[in-house]
């Protein structure tokens, strides 16, 4: 008896010097959150076809394991900008346009550190299934820590888009069109007819009422009064979307600077809104903008629209020569009517 | 004296004002009547293109359909591929396509057509000129190679003339636009990808980190604000650019969950708030700016104001409109607690989210 205690009290003692010896948080044990994703997939898939790929997922971290749970869950808009709305609630509902039911991913993955993995994946489209478009987010979530009163979690997403080929029902209905603002620190983004700051973009805005994501292509030309032109070749240089139901501004740059850039070993093509040179003035924004799925109709949309741009030097200025101006006249009609007084008092004496 | 001398300048300005503001309402109308466009006249209608395959460099072939509208006679149809489809803009030829193996093999509704000419991006379809008597009429092009690049589009601009060469005035015009998707395997192309990483303190480029994903506070009083910062750095050269999200609830203890501004507050000790922000600030001192210098990415306005915090779950905290090389944003936590907050280990865990835009 005394010798089973013996034991006992020596295995207790082996696990608590064990425990103490251990890290006192449990978050050494994390998985690493350095992570690098493919951010978005588009396919093309007939109804009744498939298609296999893969996902490169790459842990970045030097000494941890990245170990990463994937799940698709539906997303939509958030506002009116290219930000998705993830529905992470387990019960939220399926939307009409969700990809859930037809794609497959493997649902955990653990990658060994400054090392990649490619996992394959399907989508597979039923037979008979309308054409339109479907999307979902693939989620790939890192573990949560314990411990602290501020835990740290990453998580990163690919956009998946499958274009179901086929006549489908396509409208954009232009709802705004003119000099836009981008949001910046205390000033929000939005439309501006009178500018007193440089605009640096036109913005167009679409609410898309069919059953498919929508990429506009075209160009918009900006006229001065005195003639100059400024012309915006690619009104969506990023490709980017207006999905199904989404009011979506597009935002492209009256001038556009490029760059090219390293990016982790790779070439890539940086552009950034840089100033146009505009004058003080009005000016004419006019939109020629198409769209349209391949095999439905070219759509094509057509729009003209003002803006005033005077900075604040400028209406100074046109407050001191409108000033002289008027003082001038004031001066000049002052001098009229005393030489006309000074006439007619001359004539009356003659008369008298 | 003086009031006389002022009565007269106002009884003889008086009728110049209204005149002014005519002159005015005339100049206004003058600008709008010459700046707004001249509207194009007749356009082809129910136009489209249907590409057989869509993956780049295939060759494959186009079916494009229109409907005449002038009742003119057509000797020849036009067919400039581009990727701008405005008509009086230069043509950028689409790198990669090919339509000078382009055959006509269909055509419907106006027929009698052969194609005259062909060059790298130039069809033109000849015929003897005639009366339109099938307007809704579509054409059939085999042995084009598609373009090569999936991120941009491109366009057909479309002109019917009455002559049989495709010159003189034209009579309809319009363009079709068609785009590449991207084939499953692209051994040529980088894949664009996203690069995340959090922790209290990261390497701009992610490549280390810390290895510290919790931050202790300390103890809740009602005097003292409560600190802590972590670190997240993001890049992508995805021309649709990122956002980065975050999301989980604000600290609690049990079912007792302190209170988060939802606009940009001040640090209020004594009341129950728990906000971030992704800035340096003075009051109380923690944080950093954004360090990197491309300007691309940047946090949102309502998390960039210095000593102003707030927090909503699921709020854009950083974003990009495009291409961004690496960047680091440093996240500060205050959290005060009021004299009644219930005693317990107030914690939570901030799930941050990158992904890209569409």
């Amino acid at each position: 008896m005394k010798r089973l205690k013996r034991i006992a009290l020596s295995a207790f003692a082996a696990v608590l010097t064990f425990a103490i010896m251990l890290p006192s948080n449990s978050v050494f044990a994390q998985s690493s959150a350095s992570l690098s994703i493919v951010p978005r997939k588009n396919y093309v898939i007939e109804a009744g076809k498939s298609i296999n790929d893969t996902l490169t997922i790459r842990n970045l971290d030097a000494e941890r394991s990245l170990e990463l749970t994937l799940r698709v869950v539906d997303f939509t808009f958030k506002d009116d900008s290219g930000t998705p709305l993830l529905m992470l609630d387990e019960d939220a509902p399926q939307t009409t346009w969700s990809l859930k039911p037809y794609i497959d991913v493997p649902k955990s993955v653990t990658i060994g550190p400054k090392a990649s993995q490619t996992l394959n994946m399907s989508v597979a489209i039923p037979e008979g299934h309308g054409a339109g478009a479907l999307y979902s987010a693939i989620v790939y979530s890192s573990g949560a820590p314990e411990g602290g009163n501020v835990g740290l979690s990453a998580s990163g997403v690919t956009l998946a888009f499958v274009n179901v080929p086929g006549k489908v029902d396509e409208k954009l209905t232009l709802e705004k069109f003119g000099a836009y603002h981008t949001a910046q620190s205390g000033r929000d983004a939005g439309y501006v007819f009178f500018a007193t700051d440089e605009p640096q973009t036109i913005g167009y805005t679409l609410k898309n009422e069919g059953n498919v994501t929508e990429a506009p292509v075209g160009s918009i030309t900006i006229k001065s009064i005195f003639g100059k032109e400024y012309v915006i070749n690619n009104i969506n240089p990023n490709s980017s979307l207006a999905l199904i139901g989404q009011t979506r501004t597009f935002t492209p740059c009256i001038k556009l600077k490029s760059e090219e850039v390293d990016f982790n070993g790779a070439r890539a093509e940086a552009t950034t809104c840089t100033s146009p040179g505009l004058w003080p003035g009005i000016y004419t924004a006019t939109l020629t903008m198409f769209y349209g799925q391949n095999g439905n109709n070219t759509n094509e949309v057509n729009s003209t629209a003002i803006f005033w741009y005077f900075p604040w030097w400028s209406i100074l200025l046109l407050i001191a020569i409108t000033g002289v101006i008027i003082w001038a006249i004031y001066k000049i009609t002052r001098r009229f009517r005393r030489s006309s007084y000074q006439m007619k008092s001359r004539q009356s004496l003659r008369r008298k | 004296m003086g009031y006389q001398r002022k009565h007269r300048f106002e009884a003889h300005v008086a009728p110049w004002q209204h005149v002014w503001i005519e002159g005015l309402l005339v100049f206004i109308f003058a600008i709008l009547m010459f700046v707004t466009p001249a509207s194009a006249a007749m356009r082809f209608q129910e136009r489209s293109l249907y590409m057989k395959s869509t993956l780049p460099d295939v060759v494959t072939s186009y079916t494009i359909s229109f409907r005449y509208m002038s009742p003119t006679p057509i000797g020849s149809v036009e067919m400039l591929f581009c990727i701008d489809p405005i008509p009086y803009h230069d043509c950028e030829v689409p790198q990669g396509l090919d339509v000078s193996q382009a055959v006509l093999s269909d055509q419907l509704g106006e027929i009698g057509f052969s194609i005259m000419s062909k060059t790298t991006n130039r069809v033109v379809l000849s015929r003897i000129p005639g009366v339109v008597t099938n307007p809704s009429s579509s054409y059939t092009l085999k042995g084009i190679k598609n373009p090569s690049k999936t991120d941009q589009s491109f366009s057909v601009r479309l002109k019917s003339h009455s002559s049989a060469d495709a010159s003189g005035p034209e009579v309809d015009f319009g363009s079709v636009k068609g785009q590449i998707s991207e084939g499953i395997v692209i051994e040529t192309q980088v894949p664009p990808m996203l690069i995340f990483c959090v922790a209290e303190r990261v390497d701009d480029n992610c490549v280390s980190t810390n290895e510290n994903f919790y931050a202790n506070m300390g103890q809740l009083d009602s005097e003292t604000t409560l600190v802590a910062q972590s670190q997240m750095a993001v890049g992508t050269n995805a021309t649709g650019g990122f956002v980065i999200t975050a999301n989980g609830v604000s600290m609690s203890a049990g079912t007792t969950v302190i209170d988060t501004p939802s606009v940009p507050t001040q640090s209020n000790p004594g009341s129950n708030q728990f906000g971030i922000n992704l800035v340096e600030n003075t009051s109380p001192a923690v944080g950093t700016n954004p360090q990197g210098d491309w300007a691309n990415a940047v946090p949102s306005p309502n998390y960039s104001i210095p000593n102003h915090y707030m927090y909503i779950p699921g709020d854009v905290i950083a974003y990009s409109p495009n291409v961004s090389l690496m960047k680091k944003f440093t996240v500060s936590y205050i959290v005060n607690a009021s004299a009644g907050l219930k005693a317990g280990v107030y914690g939570t865990t901030i799930t941050y989210i990158a992904s890209g835009r569409f």
